[in-house]
């Protein structure tokens, strides 16, 4: 396990050196991709402007939804960057697996090893930004479990989301049609979770509560931490159920892709 | 003693999606997709001996680079057999890989951005190598392969015959015990296939490493290989030894002999005629009838000779016959 | 003109190959229209109008604004830049159309198969689900028209202008990426520019970039008409000159730049 855990890191930093060599373009890489991102949020702070509030969230408890899983995301795409389904059916085409699958070395750790985007790096810290502007202007009555929650709920988000990068990459095995389907989610599922889940139709709700239950990741713990009542009259321990999504989620994934790695050993390329 | 690879009737079939044409095509595939099967290797069974160097050849597409990838663990096979070291490549993949090199022509197996020596340390916590033996394999193969000179220089800018021998260091770095060499000297110029060539007899020699290549540079196989196997269109049609293959299927030999003097009539009885040009004659012979002493002697006592010399014909020659009398067998 | 057309034709039939991006491309853009139609319901809570638009006015607006996103390119193109890096872009230069008109040759093919594919079927899919306004008159339509092309023209000629930061420095595509996030923003594409407060659109309206996306989608919806119609086109237009002015002057300077360093 150490083993392991040291050759990760040394893959990563490989990776670290290769994309500092470009030193002017790395940092305005970060920062025009931190202020692309932000534009979004900063829309939405303007609009509150006139509105005052969005289902009865206020521009600082948007802040908090939003930084939140900005941060996740970001540190999520930058962590599962390998798994990224774009660049890992890119991976596959140019037939780089049959070098990974000859070293000793268990295929997972090297696809995490084979990239890491700094760039994401503009993305997390805009998130970390918004969710300090959030905490600020927020009267969090902190208790120790609220304290507790944070980082639980950024791993959890990171797992969770990880696992939907991870179970794309593993369609890339059959199909690079199929993957914009997984996309949808990611990407989607960050836009949806930005915003309090009450504004959604029934039916996409439902969605994200029951088949991928996006809804206790961001949304939930925060109705906990901002000490909001539950709209929707889920049970009591909702708020906490993060780390176990994100738990399964990443398990399953883990298992569809041992299933696609084997597909793969079976068809070749 | 066991072999060392040993291979029973392994076969492998590929489902290839029958596209329909059209967007309406498109739509129908997505729903009932047809499959039609190809059989890329089909029964085909040989063993290796520790130590052995062999060529595995074969025309495009007879199944050379899928039965390379099952013996490396890069493909399941449909069925049979493989045992190679003892192990069964990809059911313990991670263990397996460990014991084995293993290079594909047509790609590299290093960091496409990394310099050489990144790449090569790399290797060194992958394949937990003893940093005292790692230094020093490194320091040989450095020495035989002449890297010194591009060791810092990244894989994407390195010339194709400098990659190859790059990879060939990483591939050997860890002492694997068997070589696998797909398409080892493909593109290369002369000079480059030579140093490559030279590099793996020695290894071969020095280290004992067994080597199973496939090429369609024939002259590696007759600088490297005693043995040899001919796949066509995934069945096994000939294994032998080099000198077994030309005895079973070279017939016609050539003796070139050059005349002190100009002779009228230089034909043998019960010889075709030979072509004549000026002081010079070659003559076509079947040297399973005739060997070429019998023949030489016969003209010595005939005729004033200046010059003789005996050519077989190219190996290349010899193998595509094989694979046109397969093709009159079926 | 008949090269124009040729090139034109070409691009659409580039596009047209890739059938499988072009489905994937407008499912995504359809349910982005979704999550973001949700956004603007919360938003007007009951309300029926919000400084002159409506909420049916609004919900269009979003559609409409998913269904351009590739006849505008709203999320921005670095082909251009790409051909200056490559170098590629010295087979262009010799061609006996300016840069401008070649590159707007192709931008146009592969707009006009995205606006039928991507923006004509998205807007009818999202009727299906939600109030979709349409113009009530031929005459709205004609405007409508007139407007959506003004606006590719501002468009096309944006990010003409921002592909050219090539010429001058390696780190155009973060470049980019920042000026369209800009012109995203400023252009409506995000939010509506009139639900924005008060100061902020007029600071947009300073700009080309609601002449880009926002004109056209008030023209559309009629929030725009009578006299103020001449107005916004007119706005639209100068908006294009100035850019093309701009352009021409910096691509004179970067080609010459291109010559004494030889690339």
């Amino acid at each position: 396990m150490r083993h392991q855990l040291s050759l990760y890191l040394r893959l990563i930093s490989i990776q670290l050196r290769s994309q500092m060599q470009f030193r002017v373009s790395f940092w305005t890489d970060v920062i025009t991709t931190g202020l692309l991102n932000f534009s979004y949020f900063f829309s939405t702070y303007l609009v509150l402007q006139r509105f005052g509030s969005i289902a009865g969230w206020s521009v600082a408890e948007m802040a908090f939804l939003y930084g939140m899983i900005e941060i996740s995301f970001g540190s999520m795409d930058m962590l599962f960057s390998g798994f990224d389904p774009d660049s890992f059916s890119r991976f596959i085409r140019q037939g780089l697996l049959d070098q990974v699958l000859l070293r000793p070395v268990s295929v997972a750790l090297q696809i995490f090893g084979s990239a890491f985007v700094m760039r994401r790096l503009g993305r997390i810290t805009q998130g970390a930004l918004v969710l300090i502007f959030a905490l600020v202007n927020l009267p969090v009555h902190w208790t120790p479990l609220k304290v507790g929650l944070l980082p639980v709920m950024w791993i959890s988000q990171i797992a969770a989301m990880g696992a939907l990068f991870m179970a794309g990459s593993t369609l890339t095995f059959w199909t690079v049609q199929r993957v914009e389907a997984i996309n949808i989610l990611t990407y989607g599922g960050v836009e949806v979770m930005s915003y309090p889940m009450t504004i959604y139709p029934r039916w996409l709700r439902g969605f994200f509560t029951y088949l991928i239950p996006f809804i206790f990741l961001n949304f939930y713990p925060a109705l906990y931490i901002l000490d909001k009542p539950d709209p929707l009259g889920l049970p009591a321990f909702s708020p906490f159920l993060a780390p176990l999504v994100g738990g399964v989620m990443l398990f399953l994934a883990s298992r569809f892709w041992q299933v696609g790695l084997s597909h793969y050993q079976s068809t070749g390329t | 003693m066991s072999p060392i690879i040993s291979v029973q009737h392994l076969y492998k079939r590929f489902k290839i999606l029958q596209r329909r044409p059209g967007l309406g095509g498109a739509l129908v595939n997505l729903l009932s997709p047809r499959y039609s099967e190809v059989s890329a290797v089909q029964d085909v069974s040989f063993e290796l001996e520790e130590g052995e160097v062999v060529g595995y050849l074969g025309p495009n597409g007879a199944g050379k680079s899928t039965t390379i990838k099952v013996l490396t663990g890069l493909l399941v096979p449909t069925s049979g057999e493989v045992h190679i070291n003892g192990k069964v490549p990809w059911l313990e993949r991670e263990r397996y890989v460990r014991e084995i090199g293993a290079i594909f022509g047509y790609r590299s197996t290093l960091w496409w951005d990394l310099p050489v020596i990144d790449s090569l340390e790399l290797l060194q916590p992958m394949y937990r190598i003893p940093a005292e033996r790692f230094r020093s394999n490194l320091r040989e193969f450095s020495r035989l392969l002449d890297l010194d000179s591009f060791l810092n220089t990244p894989v994407r800018s390195l010339s194709l015959g400098q990659r190859m021998r790059a990879d060939l260091c990483a591939a050997l770095i860890h002492e694997p015990r068997l070589l696998f060499l797909d398409e080892p000297t493909i593109g290369l110029d002369v000079i480059a296939k030579e140093h490559i060539r030279q590099f793996i007899l020695h290894v071969n020699r020095q280290r004992g490493v067994t080597v199973l290549l496939t090429t369609h540079d024939l002259a590696d196989v007759e600088r490297l290989c005693e043995r040899v196997m001919i796949l066509d269109r995934g069945r096994l049609l000939f294994d032998g030894s080099l000198t077994m293959l030309n005895h079973r299927f070279e017939s016609t030999w050539t003796l070139h002999v050059d005349f002190e003097v100009e002779y009228e009539d230089v034909s043998l009885p019960g010889m075709d005629p030979p072509v004549r040009q000026g002081l010079h004659a070659e003559y076509h012979f079947d040297h399973r009838q005739v060997t070429s002493a019998e023949l030489i002697t016969r003209l010595l006592e005939k005729f004033r000779i200046r010059d003789l010399e005996v050519r077989r014909p190219p190996l290349e020659e010899t193998i595509r016959r094989i694979y046109r009398e397969k093709l009159l067998i079926n | 003109m008949r090269l124009f057309l040729h090139l034109i034709k070409l691009s659409i039939l580039e596009q047209a190959t890739y059938r499988t991006a072009l489905v994937a491309g407008l499912v995504t853009n359809f349910f982005w229209g979704f999550f973001r139609a949700a956004v603007i319901v919360a938003l007007y809570n009951g309300r029926s109008e919000v400084n002159g638009l409506t909420l049916e006015g609004a919900l269009t607006y979003i559609a409409i604004g998913q269904a351009m996103i590739a006849f505008l390119s709203l999320f921005g193109t670095f082909d251009l830049m790409t051909t200056v890096y490559s170098g590629s872009i010295a087979s262009d230069l010799i061609r006996p159309v300016p840069l401008f008109v070649l590159w707007m040759a192709r931008d146009l093919g592969h707009s006009l198969v995205n606006l039928v594919v991507r923006g004509l079927l998205l807007l009818l899919f999202f009727a299906l689900f939600y109030p979709v306004v349409m113009p009530e008159s031929l005459l709205g339509w004609v405007w409508t028209i007139l407007a959506l092309a003004a606006s590719w023209l501002v468009s096309y000629a944006w990010r003409f202008l921002v592909n050219l930061a090539a010429f001058w420095t390696p780190d155009a595509r973060g470049i980019g990426r920042g000026a369209y996030a800009l012109s995203q923003l400023a252009s409506g594409f995000i939010i509506p520019l009139r639900l924005y407060p008060e100061w902020f659109s007029r600071l947009c309206h300073l700009t080309p970039f609601p002449a880009m996306f926002n004109t056209g989608v008030e023209v559309y919806l009629g929030v725009v008409s009578g006299s103020q119609l001449g107005w916004a086109l007119g706005v639209q237009g100068m908006w294009f000159i100035v850019l093309v002015f701009l352009s021409q002057i910096i691509l004179r300077a970067g080609i010459r730049k291109l010559v004494i360093q030889g690339g």
